[in-house]
C-alpha cells in the first residue's frame, strides 16, 4: 500500500492549525467588535430601535417690501400609505374618495418602491377635511393608511409671482448625495427662483421626536421621556424689495398676453416688479401630483416654465439707440450739436437701410425722442465695432446681472472676436455694424439686463445689482437682517447721461414715440423698441424710469408678438409706474413698521 | 475475560458535556429571541422536544452492535440519495428552496439526513480493502460519491449545504492520504472555477498559475493535458451551473464576490449581526435585554444567527465559552481518530469532525461578518430539527466507536 500518509501525523497537525487558526481569527474578531469598537457598535445599535420622527419646520414667509404677505403657509392634511401593511385592494375606494384616476396610487407606490416598505409614502396632499372625516370614521378597515398635518405654501395673496418665487421640490438624489449631512430622502427643496436661492435661510430647522420601534417600525414607547425631542423651528421670513401693488399691476396687464416684466428702484436695485408671462399656478405644483402637472407644461407651446424675464434673449431693437448714443458721445466722436441727415433711409453698399420716416436734419436729442434709424446707421459705422461692444457692455449687456435667482442668460453682445470667427478674420460684411447701431442683429438682451440699463440711464449711471431679497427676520433672535446693495458704476460722464435722459424725457412728454402714456403728474422718461422676431409678429419693447427728476422706479416692459412699443408696452409700463407711485407718495414718509411682524427694530452694526 | 472499562473508557464525557452546555446555552438564547415573537413563540417547547428526541436517537444508535454502519454505509447512502431526488419532485418550499419533506405534521431536510449517508459511504469506500488514494479511478468514484449530493442539494437550491458537502468530501480524499499532486488535481479545479467569477483576467491567470504548477510537479505531458483539460471543463461547467441558478442565488454569488453589491438584502443581516454582536461588549445586555434581539432587528436569528443572540446578551465572555466548548469537542474528535481501530471508523470520526466545523466556521464567519452570508445552522445551537438530530445521530456513531474501540471483531 502506498497510501502511507493515511491520517498522518502532519495531516492532523495541519487540521489542528486551522481549527485553532479559526478560532483564535473569531475570537480577534470578537474582540475587536465587543471591546474596541463597542461604543461605535452601541451608538449604530441604538439608531437602529431609537426612530427619529421628524418634524418638517414651516418655510419662511414672503412679505413684499410694505410686508404684505406675498407667499404663506398653510397646514393642510397629507393622506399617506405604508405599503407594509397596505392592501392594494383597497386603491378603488381611496381613488375614488380623493377624485383620482383609478391607478393613480399604483402609480406612486410604484415610483416609491426602492424605499423600506415601512416607511410611509404621501399619497395626496392638502386632502380636503371631508375626505379625513372619511378616514377618521373607515380607519380600522384601512390598514396602512393614515394622515398627517404639514405645512404647505399658500399661494392665496393674490400676487401669482411663479417666476421668481419659484417652487420647492423633493431633493433629487444627485442633490441630497452633495447635501447628505444637511438633507434627508423625501426632503423638500428649493428648485427654483427665490425658493432655491433663498434654500438655506427659508428652510429653517427640523424638528424631531425620539421613539422606541421594533424591527417592523411600530412605534413601542418614547425614548427618555422626550427629554431629547427638538421643536423644529420656523424658516427666516424673507422681505422680498417687491411691491405688491406694482407687480398685480403688472400681472394684471399681462393676464393674456406674453412677455416679461422687470421693474428696479434706480438707487438700490431692488426689484420692485418682475414677471414672465404666461405664469404657471404654484398651488397646483405645490400638491403632489402624478405628474400630469408638469406634463402639461412642458408640453405647452408658451412654455409657461420658462423664465422670459432673466433667461428669454430679444433683441432689444431702438432701446438700444442710447448705447451708440452714450458711446459716441463719450468717446468725442460727436457732441450734443451734431446733427445728420435722414432721408428715409440709408445706402450701404449695395443694400438700403430704412428708416420709418424721412426726418431731415436732426440732433442726437431728436433721434432718440423719433426713434431715427438713418442717424444711427450712420453712427455706427463711425463708432465702430470694438467701440461700439464696449459701451454696451459697460452699461451691462452681454453679462448675467447677478440677480438673486440662478435662472439667467448673459445675453449675446458681439464682438469683433465674434465676427471674425464667424466670417473668418476681417471678412465679415460691415452692414452688420448698421443693424447693431438700431440694435438689430445678433445683439440679444434679457428684460432684466433692458431694466437695470433703464436703471443706469435714470441714476446717472450709478445703480446695484438686482436683487429681490431686502432683507430678512432671524427667526431665532427676531433680528432683521438687511441686504446691502451691490453698487454698481459705469463710469461714464454725468453730462452725457443728462442729454440721453433729456432725450428720453422728449419721447414722452415732447414730440416722441410715447405721448400717448404722457400722465399730468409723473413724469415719465422712456425708450421705445420693436424688436425683429424671426419667428411671428415683432415685440413690443419700451424701457423708462419716473419721476424724472428723481427716478424711483426704473422699468423693462416686454410684449411678445405684439408690434410696436409705443402701442403695446408703454402704456403697461405706465400703469406699473402709477401703481407704485401714487402710493409711494403716501408711504414714503412713514417709518418701517416691522413691530406688525413681532420685528424687533434691527441693531444698525455699521 | 472480559475487561471491566470506567465509563470514561466508554463514554466521552468531555464531548458529551460540552454538547449538553451548547445545546443549553442555545436553549436560552431561542427563548431569548422567541418568546415574545407573535409567530414563533413556540419555538423554545419545540426545540426542547427535539433535543429529547435526539438525545433518544443518540443513546440507541450508540447501543448498536459495532459493524452495523459499516453493513449499512452503502444503504443509507442509496436511500438519502433516493431522498433527495425525491424532494426535488414532490418537496416543500421554505424561502426560496425546496428542501423539506413533509410527511402529515412530520417534516426533515432530506439534505441533513444525507450528510450520514455520504460520510459513512465515503468512508466504506475509500477504505475498502486495498484501495489505492492516487489511483485517479478511485479517486474519481469518492468524487462521485460526494458530488452527487452536493450537486442534488445546489439545485433545490441549498448552497450552505452542498458547499458543506464538498468540504468532507474533499477533507476525506485528503485524510485518506492523497498525495500533493493530487490535492492538486482536485483543488486546481475549484480554485479556477471561483477565479473565474472574478472575471476573464482572473480566470487566465488563475490557468497560467495551474500550467506552472503542472511544470513544477514534473509529471508526463499526457497527464498535465488532461488535469488542464478538468481545469477548463469545471469552470465552463460551474459557468452554466451559475446560469440555471436561481436568481436570489446568483444574487448571493454576486454578494459574495461584491458585499457592497446587494446591501439590502444578504448585506442587511450582516450588518444587523454585527451590530447585535458589536453592542454586546464585555458581559452582554443580559438574558432578554438585547434590543437588537428583543426588537427583533434580524429575521429569523433563532436559527442561522442565533450566535448574535449570544454575543448581544452574554457579550464577550458568552461569546468565547461558546467558541472554547466549540474547541473542546473539536479537539476531541481529533483525538479520537488517533484511537479508534480500524480506518473506517477515523473517516467517520473525520467526516463528522469535518461536518461539525465547517458548519461552526461558516456560521461564525457570517455572524461576525468575516465571511460572506450562507445560511447554515450552528450545530446544537441553532433552532431546527433535522440539523439536530442528524448531528446527534453522527455524535452516536461517534460514541459507539469509541465504546467498541478495544474490542476485536
Amino acid at each position: 500500500m502506498n497510501n502511507y500518509d493515511f491520517g498522518s501525523n502532519k495531516r492532523e497537525k495541519i487540521v489542528t492549525l486551522v481549527i485553532i487558526g479559526f478560532i483564535l481569527i473569531s475570537i480577534i474578531q470578537l474582540f475587536n467588535m465587543q471591546i474596541l469598537q463597542n461604543e461605535a457598535y452601541v451608538v449604530k445599535a441604538n439608531e437602529n430601535s431609537i426612530k427619529p420622527i421628524y418634524q418638517i419646520a414651516p418655510r419662511g414667509v414672503f412679505y413684499d417690501r410694505e410686508h404684505k404677505i406675498l407667499v404663506g403657509n398653510k397646514p393642510t392634511f397629507t393622506l399617506r400609505i405604508t405599503p407594509a401593511d397596505y392592501d392594494k385592494r383597497l386603491n378603488p375606494y381611496l381613488e375614488a374618495i380623493l377624485n383620482v384616476k383609478p391607478g393613480y396610487i399604483d402609480k406612486i407606490l410604484k415610483q416609491t418602491q426602492n424605499y423600506s416598505r415601512y416607511i410611509p409614502r404621501r399619497i395626496a396632499k392638502d386632502v380636503p377635511y371631508d375626505v379625513i372625516a372619511w378616514y377618521e370614521e373607515n380607519a380600522s378597515k384601512l390598514p396602512g393608511v393614515d394622515y398627517v398635518i404639514e405645512t404647505q405654501r399658500d399661494y392665496s395673496y393674490g400676487v401669482m409671482g411663479s417666476h421668481m418665487f419659484g417652487y420647492t421640490k423633493e431633493i433629487p438624489p444627485e442633490i441630497l448625495q452633495k447635501r447628505k449631512n444637511e438633507y434627508m430622502m423625501g426632503d423638500e427643496i428649493g428648485y427654483v427662483g427665490i425658493e432655491k436661492s433663498y434654500e438655506d435661510l427659508l428652510r429653517g430647522e427640523k424638528g424631531v421626536k425620539y421613539v422606541l420601534v421594533d424591527s417592523r417600525q411600530k412605534i413601542i414607547g418614547s425614548y427618555e421621556d422626550g427629554k431629547k425631542d427638538k421643536k423644529s423651528i420656523k424658516g427666516c421670513d424673507l422681505i422680498l424689495s417687491i411691491d405688491k401693488d406694482a407687480q398685480l399691476a403688472a400681472e394684471l396687464a399681462f393676464k393674456d398676453k406674453r412677455g416679461a416684466v422687470v421693474a428696479l428702484d434706480p438707487s438700490t436695485g431692488e426689484i420692485l416688479a418682475f414677471l414672465s408671462s404666461p405664469q404657471y399656478d404654484l398651488s397646483e405644483l405645490a400638491a403632489v401630483t402624478s405628474g400630469e402637472a408638469w406634463k402639461r407644461l412642458n408640453l405647452d407651446e408658451n412654455r409657461p416654465l420658462f423664465n422670459r424675464a432673466t433667461m428669454s434673449m430679444y433683441s432689444p431693437g431702438s432701446t438700444f439707440k442710447m448705447v451708440s448714443a452714450i458711446a459716441a458721445l463719450e468717446e468725442g466722436i460727436i457732441d450734443s450739436n451734431y446733427r445728420s441727415f435722414c432721408g428715409g433711409g440709408f445706402q450701404f453698399g449695395n443694400r438700403f437701410f430704412k428708416c420709418l420716416h424721412v426726418h431731415g436734419s436732426i440732433d442726437l436729442e431728436s433721434s432718440i425722442e423719433k426713434s431715427c434709424n438713418t442717424f444711427y446707421y450712420q453712427l455706427a459705422l463711425k463708432i465702430g465695432i470694438d467701440r461700439w461692444s464696449k459701451y454696451a457692455k459697460k452699461l451691462g449687456f452681454g453679462k448675467k446681472t447677478g440677480v438673486d435667482i440662478s435662472e439667467e442668460s448673459a445675453g449675446i453682445v458681439p464682438t469683433k472676436e465674434y465676427y471674425d470667427k464667424e466670417f473668418g478674420k476681417d471678412k465679415w460684411p460691415k452692414g452688420i455694424l448698421v443693424s447693431l447701431g438700431i440694435g438689430q442683429g445678433e445683439l440679444s438682451v434679457t428684460p432684466i439686463q433692458l431694466a437695470q440699463y433703464a436703471a443706469l440711464i435714470a441714476n446717472y449711471g450709478k445703480t446695484a445689482k438686482p436683487h429681490f431679497l431686502k432683507g430678512y427676520v432671524e427667526t431665532k433672535t427676531g433680528r432683521y437682517v438687511e441686504t446691502k446693495p451691490e453698487y454698481i458704476e459705469t463710469g461714464i460722464s454725468r453730462k452725457t447721461f443728462e442729454i440721453i435722459r433729456r432725450a428720453m424725457f422728449k419721447v414722452v412728454n415732447g414730440a416722441g414715440t410715447a405721448t400717448n402714456i404722457r400722465m399730468p403728474d409723473i413724469e415719465i422718461a422712456g425708450k421705445t423698441g420693436t424688436a425683429q422676431n424671426p419667428h411671428g409678429k415683432d415685440h413690443a419693447i419700451f424701457i423708462g424710469f419716473a419721476p424724472y427728476k428723481n427716478p424711483k422706479i426704473a422699468i423693462a416692459v416686454v410684449v411678445e408678438n405684439a408690434g410696436f412699443g409705443s402701442v403695446n408696452a408703454a402704456p403697461i409700463a405706465r400703469d406699473i409706474i402709477k401703481a407704485y407711485l401714487k402710493k409711494e407718495k403716501i408711504n414714503i414718509e412713514k417709518p418701517i413698521y416691522l413691530s406688525k411682524l413681532e420685528i424687533k427694530e434691527a441693531r444698525n452694526e455699521n | 475475560m472480559k475487561i471491566e472499562y470506567r465509563l470514561q473508557d466508554k463514554f466521552d464525557l468531555t464531548i458529551f458535556i460540552s454538547v449538553m452546555l451548547l445545546m443549553a446555552i442555545g436553549l436560552a438564547a431561542i427563548y431569548s429571541s422567541t418568546v415574545n415573537h407573535p409567530t414563533a413563540s413556540g419555538n423554545f417547547y419545540k426545540q426542547l422536544f427535539f433535543i429529547i428526541i435526539s438525545l433518544i436517537l443518540f443513546f440507541i444508535i450508540y447501543s448498536l452492535p459495532q459493524q452495523t454502519f459499516k453493513k449499512f454505509a452503502i444503504p443509507t447512502y442509496l436511500f438519502s440519495i433516493f431522498l433527495l431526488i425525491l424532494v426535488l419532485a414532490i418537496g416543500k418550499s421554505v424561502y426560496g428552496s425546496k428542501s423539506w419533506l413533509d410527511f402529515g405534521p412530520i417534516g426533515f431536510q432530506p439534505s441533513e439526513f444525507a450528510k450520514i449517508g455520504t460520510i459513512l459511504c465515503l468512508s466504506y469506500w475509500l477504505t475498502y480493502k486495498e484501495r489505492d488514494i492516487n489511483n485517479l479511478f478511485d479517486v474519481g468514484i469518492a468524487l462521485f460519491i460526494g458530488f452527487t449530493p452536493v450537486i442534488l442539494i445546489l439545485l433545490e437550491p441549498d448552497t450552505g449545504t452542498s458547499i458543506v458537502f464538498a468540504i468532507i468530501t474533499i477533507f476525506l480524499i485528503f485524510w485518506s492520504g492523497i498525495t500533493l499532486f493530487g490535492l492538486f488535481v482536485v483543488l486546481s479545479p475549484a480554485v479556477v472555477t471561483v477565479a473565474s467569477m472574478f472575471g476573464t483576467i482572473m480566470f487566465i491567470f488563475s490557468l497560467i498559475g495551474v500550467v506552472i504548477a503542472l511544470f513544477l510537479f514534473k509529471r508526463d505531458l499526457f497527464n498535465s493535458i488532461i488535469v488542464f483539460v478538468i481545469n477548463l471543463g469545471a469552470s465552463f461547467f460551474f459557468d452554466y451551473v451559475y446560469k440555471i441558478l436561481k436568481p436570489h442565488q446568483q444574487k448571493r454569488i454576486a454578494a459574495f464576490l461584491d458585499p457592497m453589491s446587494d446591501p439590502l438584502g444578504s448585506g442587511y443581516n450582516a450588518l444587523q449581526a454585527k451590530l447585535a454582536i458589536g453592542s454586546g461588549g464585555l458581559f452582554g445586555k443580559g438574558f432578554m435585554q438585547g434590543n437588537q434581539t428583543q426588537l427583533r432587528f434580524i429575521p429569523e436569528q433563532w436559527t442561522d444567527f442565533i450566535y448574535c443572540v449570544i454575543g448581544e446578551e452574554f457579550g464577550f465572555v458568552g461569546s468565547v465559552i461558546v467558541l472554547i466548548l466549540f474547541l473542546i469537542i473539536f479537539i476531541r474528535l481529533l483525538k479520537l481518530t488517533s484511537l479508534a481501530k480500524d480506518r473506517f471508523s477515523i473517516l467517520v470520526i473525520a467526516g463528522f469532525l469535518c461536518l461539525l466545523f465547517s458548519h461552526f466556521a461558516i456560521n461564525i464567519g457570517m455572524n461576525l461578518g468575516l465571511t460572506p452570508v450562507i445560511g447554515l445552522p450552528l450545530p446544537f445551537m441553532s433552532y431546527g430539527g433535522s440539523s439536530l438530530i442528524s448531528n446527534m445521530i453522527l455524535l452516536g456513531i461517534v460514541f459507539n466507536i469509541y465504546k467498541n474501540r478495544k474490542l476485536h471483531t
